[in-house]
């Protein structure tokens, strides 16, 4: 472990893909050799002074003398290390600086954040729960939460960013290469391995902070046209709402099977009468999709707790949108 | 001071006990034990009840570190996952790291080392200790009402919406702040008042420097984690918005203010460490620790340095620029005191007698590791670098190798140290370095991997990870084997010398310390008669080498 410790740049950070990756390599490099000549000085000296000077018969500890040497070195110490510190620190803050100010001409995506879905919302008014961006271009994100903290990280690229529910934050880089990324949630937003009844869901309906993963895919500009180009509706309503359901990460908590999950599955439901949590009887009608799509908590299906752990999609689904994932549902026939 | 001269106040209940008994034998029974207002009883109390806690959070780590031995699922689920990470942090932070030291071992010597019957406020201290106590019985009980899963740094709007027990074990944490603070108020006063004839504040042990330091940190900052608490309390139980944004709150605010403590509280937590490394280190080198005064300084401008840099664990969280560049500024600051310990202790052994004991063992992992714990943490000051490793596993390995590496060390340093001492046993030295040599090795196994891991980018707190880290995961989880398996080799060698060790001389390390020049384990009063000391700590020119076992020969009392 500790051999490997000394290896190149390449063992210890991922690979670079963006503009900012070279100068923070540089600088973490910087910073890691300094160390090591720290380290192996201390110790050195330590491992050093410990043997030759080891309590052993006829060797006895010099009496400390007060010298105007040691007074030296002493003053020596607490003022040198400042001149090392000061440049650091200033490269730091440079570095920090170009990552705070996004260039004019930067493509603006939005981002949202929720337990425990992205979702990326391109110029073009589409979405997806895919970030892609093209290469060699500034890239500006506006990112907001719709619950608790979360953060955008992206080791490649060398940048993370919190989302706090509340306010806008924002972040930019300039992908380098093509290719493909991992996409983090860095902030710890909780996690839930049981559904409503407090049982124990499979392993793989786990669902939190680890799994609010994604990735970034960084086309070429030719193939980022042709992306947002194929974002635009096609084909029938329900392959459409298919897509939506997707995307949108219904898929993490309603199944289209039938079995169990967080919530109801979507299986054989679409208007048919289902027991409400109140008591009540509620027919699963285009209206009742449409108000637990924008009002999660107006209905919920005896055997699931309210308040529903779903987020509003409010301001989210456009009225196209709506309607094609009820067309969906309607598709899921027993 | 006079006030020695004086029987104090606290200790009426004692006078039944014979002064000139040892504290152990004075009087029997268990009563004595739950209503003393004797230091060192309640020291060694308050050390029982911390190595549980220190046992408990031990369990949580190997269950959190066994879970992340495999992908998906290993042990337990997702939900449980996140309870026993948070337990972990909770528990070692709140019920073992901040009052360790200074509520077990301080309490046990400052009084002594500064020439005091006891401290300055007997019943406040009985009365810290039964605080603690509830407090921890409140923080624990939220295990059993639905446990916490917030992760120790309870941020909103998170933990003022999970479904979990966090009311309970905030407000458990809010009674154990109190139980700091009282410690802390004791023994600035005890310093400030009590110091015996002689001891004048450029003769007091580095230890009671570094208590002295942690205590007013204790005092000035453990109040705005009261504050804090309270609020999310508030928030959490009566909806009223201070930190939600759907009730007109600001989530940032929570981490200012938790920060505000939190941070000067790791100084509460690695001071202590670093005092204990001091005394370690002059005992078994046989010299004065090189720049006492810088020592005793740094201790100081520690405290008051981290006062000043909370701010560095939000760089990401959307400060202004302005803001981020003074804290990573004053962050760097920190350095330099740091720097300035760990190079007045490596000088320390230069014409030493380096005598490798147990603690001395531990003292010297102490430097290695809270060096390499203090260098990872220029990586964290620098801002553009800070943004990379921020809430991945870099971090959670720095901090282990300052906290663990170092206070933890330190703790185990002292207990090692001072054991013969408190006990009047001594431990076998065999089984003891057979159980340092895994905790270093395995410690670092544990912790090396992490910081490869999060450099590479594995984000801290995940139940789950990416197939590219699971080398690095599995490396850490058996390096937590090892680690765990060395400390309880320490603990069945520390225990079993209760029954079976010989009697300890009463300086078994031949020390020049304060301390040593009692009748071990300590008499209930600490002394027969208040010494008047006439020599610094560490003076170990005046004294030949048999003087050290046999009586440090005191002479004729002048002022510094």
């Amino acid at each position: 472990m500790k051999l490997a410790m000394l290896a190149p740049t390449s063992f210890q950070l991922p690979e670079a893909m963006s503009s900012f990756a070279p100068t923070i390599d540089d600088l973490y490099m910087k910073i890691y050799w300094l160390s090591v000549v720290f380290f192996v000085a201390i110790v050195g000296a330590m491992v050093y002074f410990a043997v030759k000077y080891r309590k052993r018969a006829g060797h006895k500890a010099e009496a400390a003398t007060h010298s105007v040497f040691m007074d030296r070195l002493e003053v020596f110490w607490t003022v040198a290390p400042i001149f090392i510190l000061l440049p650091l620190f200033h490269e730091g803050f440079r570095g920090y600086m170009d990552l705070s100010v996004a260039p004019a001409d930067s493509i603006e995506i939005r981002v949202r954040g929720a337990q425990w879905r992205w979702e990326f919302e391109y110029p073009n008014g589409e979405s997806d729960n895919v970030l892609h961006v093209p290469v060699n271009k500034n890239v500006k994100l506006i990112m907001s939460s719709e619950d608790v903290l979360h953060a955008f990280f992206v080791p490649e690229f060398r940048v993370k960013k919190d989302l706090v529910p509340g306010m806008y934050s924002s972040v930019w880089f300039r992908p380098t290469v093509t290719g493909e990324a991992d996409l983090f949630c860095a902030e710890y937003c909780g996690g839930k391995s049981k559904d409503n009844t407090g049982a124990e869901l499979p392993p793989a309906q786990f669902n939190g902070h680890w799994s609010m993963i994604s990735k970034v895919k960084i086309d070429t500009p030719e193939a980022f046209d042709k992306y947002l180009d194929n974002m635009a509706p096609v084909g029938p309503l329900e392959e459409r709402g298919r897509a939506l359901y997707l995307k949108k990460a219904c898929v993490g908590c309603h199944t289209i099977d039938g079995s169990k999950g967080v919530a109801p599955t979507w299986k054989g439901v679409f208007g048919k009468s289902h027991k409400m949590a109140d008591g009540t009887d509620a027919v699963m009608d285009e209206n009742y999709v449409r108000e637990s799509i924008l009002n999660p908590n107006a209905k919920i299906v005896a055997g699931y707790t309210a308040p529903s752990v779903m987020p509003t999609y409010q301001g989210t689904l456009k009225e196209k949108e709506i309607d094609a994932i009820i067309a969906f549902m309607k598709s899921l026939k027993e | 001071m006079s006030a020695v001269d004086k029987p104090i106040a606290g200790h009426v209940d004692d006078s039944h006990g014979d002064p000139n008994a040892s504290y152990l034998e004075a009087k029997h029974g268990i009563g004595p034990w739950l209503y003393t207002l004797d230091h060192k009883r309640i020291g060694l109390m308050y050390l029982v009840m911390i190595s549980l806690a220190f046992l408990a959070g031990g369990i949580f780590a190997l269950l959190v570190r066994l879970e992340l031995f495999t992908r998906g699922k290993t042990i337990i689920d997702a939900e449980t996952y996140n309870k026993f990470f948070t337990l972990h942090g909770a528990i070692m932070v709140f019920l073992f790291i901040i009052p360790s030291i200074p509520a077990g071992l301080g309490n046990f010597f400052l009084p002594i080392m500064v020439g005091a019957k006891d401290v300055a406020f007997p019943r406040l201290n009985m009365w810290s200790f039964y605080i603690y106590l509830i407090g921890a019985v409140i923080s624990l009980a939220s295990i059993v009402i639905g446990s916490v899963d917030t992760g120790w740094t309870f941020y909103t709007p998170y933990s003022t919406t999970t479904a979990t027990a966090v009311a309970s074990m905030t407000f458990g944490v809010f009674v154990l702040g109190f139980s700091s603070i009282l410690t802390g108020l004791n023994f600035i006063v005890t310093v400030h008042t009590m110091r015996g004839p002689g001891i004048t504040w450029r003769r007091l042990p580095l230890f009671v420097w570094g208590m002295y330091s942690t205590a007013l940190i204790q005092v000035l900052a453990t109040p705005v984690l009261a504050i804090t608490v309270a609020l999310l309390m508030m928030e959490r139980v009566f909806g009223l918005g201070i930190f939600n944004p759907k009730l007109g709150g600001d989530p940032v605010l929570f981490q200012h203010f938790f920060w505000f403590y939190s941070h000067p509280a790791v100084y509460i937590m690695i001071v202590p460490g670093m005092a204990i490394i001091s005394e370690v280190l002059a005992t078994f080198t046989r010299r004065p620790i090189v720049g006492y005064f810088a020592g005793a300084m740094s201790s100081l401008s520690l405290a008051l340095l981290g006062f000043l840099v909370w701010g560095h664990h939000m760089f990401t969280a959307g400060m202004s620029e302005f803001s981020t560049m003074l804290f990573s500024a004053l962050t760097f600051l920190v350095a330099i005191p740091s720097g300035v310990k760990v190079f007045n202790w490596t000088a320390t052994l230069y014409k030493g007698e380096v005598w490798f004991t147990t603690p001395m063992l531990y003292a010297l992992s102490f430097i290695f590791l809270f060096s390499i714990g203090g260098l990872t943490g220029l990586f964290l000051g620098t801002l553009s670098v800070d943004v990379h490793l921020h809430d991945t596993y870099f971090v959670v390995a720095h901090f282990h190798y300052v906290m663990m590496g170092g206070t933890v060390m330190g703790f185990l340093a002292g207990m090692f140290y001072w054991w013969p001492k408190m006990t009047g046993k001594l431990y076998n030295e065999t089984p003891a370095k057979v159980g340092w040599f895994l905790v270093f090795v395995g410690f670092n196994v544990t912790f090396i991997a992490q910081f490869i891991m999060g450099s590479r980018g594995m984000p801290r707190r995940y139940y789950d990870y990416l197939p590219q880290f699971e080398p690095f995961h599995k490396a850490s989880t058996i390096g937590s084997w090892i680690l765990g398996l060395g400390l309880i080799i320490e603990a069945v060698t520390l225990l079993s010398s209760l029954k079976n060790g010989k009697k300890s001389p009463p300086n078994p390390w031949g020390s020049a310390g304060y301390e040593w020049q009692t009748a071990t384990p300590p008499l209930l009063f600490n002394f027969k008669e208040i010494p008047v000391r006439t020599r610094g700590p560490y003076d170990y020119h005046l004294a030949t080498p048999e003087d050290l076992y046999d009586g440090f020969p005191e002479g004729e009392p002048h002022g510094d």
